[in-house]
């Protein structure tokens, strides 16, 4: 019984990869190009958290949105998938951190998380809990995919061979 | 017989061996590639973002010693207003504490300074109504009108998410407060001050201005109501 489910699980697995993957280049994709078009906004936006000076502040909001674009891209085409995924963690885990540091701090802001950003209006209450929400389940969903990388439908399988499975059978078979 | 299976067995194994090398091997090189890649696409970034900033901007008549506000009134209290002309808030603000200030302003009690940012260009479609509006500011300080300017502006504020005033509009608000002068619609359409908008905004932000409307008394920031700047300016004289 347990076999089975842990075969299903080796089974399935590849394919949650691939969904894993369009989530994390849909949701990417979305944050950067909505900051893309204004990176000096963007450096606002970041600015706004008030954890780094502004001249780094700009740099750090410059960047972003390009590393948010490209991450999407690899991920889409499931190339580097593992070193991409973790990217996406690591970048995901700053986020975390930044939103509850804000927040603990009791600054207003919005989070800029997809464009917009900056200190919010007067009587506008900040959304700290969702975004969190939102990037914790984000960051399960790059972690799992950092776990097991090897997915259905991408770069990686073309370039590797495709995922174990199927060797993994023959193992057994043996 | 048996012999040469365990040799065909051995000589299997080696070649998986080599091909999981392999494999490795050029998974290192992608994961490589690809870290390389996305550090390079911040990299990319950050060019493009020095790239688009104005190398250099014009200020307005009547701009303060750092040229990014603009002197309203000699007093002795300094009262600095951030303010962004599509920010609803920002028209709240004028609307309610006008009167307060224009009083205080008359009573010679302030040196009230506005200093027009640009942070919502992304919420008029097309972009940018927050610095057309600013820089057409600036064009009415030239002429002696920036206070009416900025008046005539937020009662007829654009909402946000629409087109904003166009041109043709701010030059006629202009006219309505006396700006006739052909060189103020020269000046609005070739969108003099953009870029002292784009300085202006920066300069806000490096002195953790992130939102609007930011009212500073005496260098110190106030809650944006009348009674606040009233009692901060009371306590400052």
């Amino acid at each position: 019984m347990a076999q089975e489910a842990r075969l299903r699980f080796v089974v399935l697995a590849p394919w949650l990869g691939t969904l894993a993957r369009l989530v994390l280049a849909g949701v990417f994709f979305a944050a950067g190009a909505s900051k893309v078009t204004d990176l000096a906004g963007s450096g606002r936006a970041v600015n706004a958290y008030q954890l780094m000076p502004f001249e780094m502040a700009k740099i750090v909001g410059a960047a972003l949105p390009f590393m948010e674009l490209t991450l999407a891209l690899f991920l889409l085409a499931g190339l580097a998938t593992r070193a991409v995924a973790a990217l996406g963690a690591a970048l995901l885990l700053g986020y975390i951190g930044g939103i509850a540091s804000v927040w603990a701090r009791g600054l207003s802001i919005d989070c800029g998380c997809f464009g917009t950003g900056g200190a919010l209006p007067a009587g506008v209450h900040p959304s700290y809990l969702g975004d969190l929400l939102r990037d914790v389940a984000l960051l399960l969903v790059a972690v799992f995919l950092a776990w097991r990388p090897r997915t259905r439908l991408g770069l990686d399988a073309v370039l590797l061979g495709e995922p174990p499975q199927a060797s993994r059978n023959r193992s057994k078979e043996m | 017989m048996r012999s040469r299976s365990r040799q065909k067995q051995a000589n299997r194994f080696i070649r998986e061996q080599l091909a999981k090398e392999q494999r490795h091997r050029r998974n290192m090189i992608i994961s490589i590639v690809a870290v390389v890649g996305v550090v390079a696409a911040g990299l990319i970034g950050f060019t493009v973002y020095q790239a688009q900033k104005p190398p250099s901007y014009a200020t307005p008549a009547h701009a303060t010693a750092d040229t990014t506000g603009i002197v309203v009134s000699a007093g002795k209290v300094p009262v600095d207003l951030y303010v962004d002309y599509l920010c609803p808030n920002c028209k709240n603000f004028e609307d309610s504490a006008s009167s307060a200030l224009d009083q205080l302003v008359k009573d010679g009690k302030i040196r009230l300074v506005y200093r027009p940012i640009a942070i919502l260009d992304q919420n008029t479609n097309p972009s940018g109504y927050s610095t057309r509006a600013g820089s057409a500011a600036g064009c009415a300080a030239d002429g002696g009108k920036f206070l009416e300017y900025t008046k005539a502006l937020y009662a007829q504020q654009p909402a946000e998410g629409g087109a904003g005033l166009t041109d043709d509009q701010l030059v006629q608000i202009g006219a309505g407060v006396g700006l006739i002068n052909p060189s103020f619609a020269q000046c609005v359409r070739a969108g003099r001050y953009a870029s002292w908008m784009a300085h202006n905004t920066d300069a806000a932000a490096a002195h953790n201005v992130n939102g609007t409307p930011t009212v500073l008394v005496a260098g110190k920031q106030v809650t944006a109501s009348p009674d606040a700047i009233k009692t901060a300016v009371t306590a400052a004289s």
